[in-house]
């Protein structure tokens, strides 16, 4: 972890590369993420999108590349929640405390805060077979947030949600992002995610990045890559199957 | 002409290639067992025990276990202490019934009763429930929150495992010498008194090391085993009703041969 942060920079991935068998998910990938800055990272299934967040929560290990973190504060948000079911609200959000060795009061204070931020403070004592699946991923977004994270990453937040409930995560990104001042990477299908919370996009294909720039400039762009991406269209350089 | 030739090649080379795959997964499955274990030992000397996680395991692998432990050692005892009292009296040696079955008891059958049934029941469980963490990202969650599941799920586990096994092996023992006690009389007419006699009379101190040892060595099996295999099997559903048949089968196995081995290096004849 390298605790010099030259231009604000919060994460720099490097030439990055994974292979799974023969089958080459990223082909040499670079990027990097200012603080306060949220980066989407879109593209069709199986090009690589989660496995980025794997290897960059190390998770997993890259076959090769460089990932700087700039912080040490990481959280995710796991497309399934991946709340521990055995733990209530509250005890899921305190095992996330459980490095930063608080007093019970302040842990307590924390946990209240943030279940008070996503509408959850009457349900701190649930188990979470007890909760919604709405409930369940904002247990979550609270979760990924009680330690105040500098990097947070977000896998398909919105993926399965009504839409109502989709706008009320993605407000939360963005909330969230104010707040915090993290850099952040959301991964996601949904067009209305990556265009109402991200700064910058950035298109995966075939293991490689195909396009980079503003969610205003994706749904405008004469890249055919993009476009077809924008335009949900079956014609395009993406072949799906 | 070809195809023949290509088809006896098969028919060799497949259970050739199946058995240094099934030797392959033996091998790695032992070495991520010994890492596993080597890390939950490194924990417990640091002192990272969560102590209420360890009482709620003691709950869960201990007292649950108490009912079916007694219901199989009760069976046990008496069918082996009717087989024994049977052969004794023929030889006029009612007298040693008691030796014989508390050696029995304390030896072999306490802790195998005890270790089976708590494979079938606690290794099956954290086999089935540590998969099913895997499959849905909590034990990833756990990584990302900078907690390390070996010292947070195998840790207190195995502090209840190696806590609550000899209890329920000795409490095992108990019960087939309750059942032996109860058959002597009925079946060879010999008393409490004289059977309690010739117990005293034959077991050792060493007896109950070696009792105390093979339950040491049957939690550990259990225990390690059976969250080694949830904590490396990945997939869904049907894959946890694999992980579990694969703890019970791991850890009986390793029961059976540890248990031998331990019997033939403390028990050497004379």
């Amino acid at each position: 972890m390298n605790e010099v942060n030259k231009n604000n920079l919060m994460l720099e991935v490097k030439n990055l590369k994974k292979s799974f068998g023969n089958r080459e998910i990223l082909k040499g990938i670079s990027f990097s993420i200012k603080a306060g800055e949220t980066v989407g990272i879109i593209g069709p299934s199986g090009c690589g999108k989660s496995t980025i967040l794997k290897l960059l929560c190390n998770l997993i290990e890259p076959d090769g590349g460089e990932i700087i973190k700039y912080s040490n504060d990481i959280s995710l948000v796991f497309q399934g929640s991946a709340l521990l079911n055995s733990l209530t609200v509250k005890e899921n959000l305190a095992l996330a405390l459980r490095n930063k060795h608080l007093s019970q009061r302040e842990e307590s204070e924390i946990i209240a805060e943030k279940l008070k931020l996503v509408g959850l403070s009457n349900f701190a004592n649930s188990y979470p077979a007890q909760l919604s699946g709405g409930q369940q991923k904002r247990t979550s977004f609270a979760r990924a947030i009680v330690i105040d994270p500098k990097i947070i990453f977000y896998d398909e937040p919105t993926t399965g949600l009504d839409p109502i409930l989709s706008t009320i995560i993605e407000d939360y990104i963005i909330t969230l992002s104010d707040q915090l001042r993290a850099a952040a990477i959301v991964v996601t299908h949904q067009l209305s995610t990556w265009t109402r919370t991200t700064d910058r996009l950035i298109l995966l294909h075939a293991g490689e990045i195909k396009w980079q720039g503003k969610p205003q400039e994706a749904l405008e762009t004469n890249d055919p890559y993009m476009r077809q991406f924008a335009l949900s269209s079956r014609d395009g350089p993406i072949l799906v199957g | 002409m070809t195809s023949i030739k290509t088809k006896s090649l098969n028919i060799i080379g497949y259970p050739i290639h199946s058995l240094e795959n099934n030797l392959m997964g033996m091998f790695k499955h032992i070495g991520q067992v010994l890492i596993i274990y080597y890390y939950t030992l490194k924990f417990i000397f640091q002192g990272k025990i969560d102590y209420k996680e360890t009482f709620k395991q003691s709950y869960m692998i201990g007292v649950k276990s108490f009912f079916v432990v007694s219901i199989t050692a009760l069976f046990t005892g008496f069918a082996m202490s009717l087989q024994i009292s049977r052969e004794l009296v023929l030889f006029g040696a009612d007298t040693a019934i008691g030796g014989v079955v508390s050696l029995a008891l304390i030896r072999e059958i306490g802790p195998i009763t005890a270790g089976v049934m708590v494979a079938g029941r606690v290794g099956s469980s954290i086999a089935a429930e540590l998969t099913t963490m895997m499959i849905t990202e909590q034990i990833d969650a756990l990584k990302v929150m900078k907690i390390n599941p070996v010292e947070y799920l195998v840790v207190p586990r195995y502090m209840a495992g190696i806590l609550m096994m000899p209890i329920l092996s000795i409490y095992a023992m108990a019960v087939g010498l309750i059942a032996g006690i109860i058959v002597a009389q009925v079946a060879a007419n010999v008393q409490p008194a004289t059977f309690l006699d010739s117990v005293q009379q034959t077991i050792l101190d060493r007896d109950f090391e070696v009792h105390f040892l093979k339950s040491f060595i049957n939690a550990t099996i259990i225990i390690i085993f059976s969250c080694n295999i949830g904590l490396h099997t990945r997939g869904g559903a049907e894959d946890v009703g694999i992980a579990t048949t694969r703890a019970v089968v791991w850890s009986m196995t390793g029961i059976f041969i540890a248990n031998y081995i331990v019997t033939a290096l403390t028990f050497i004849p004379r």
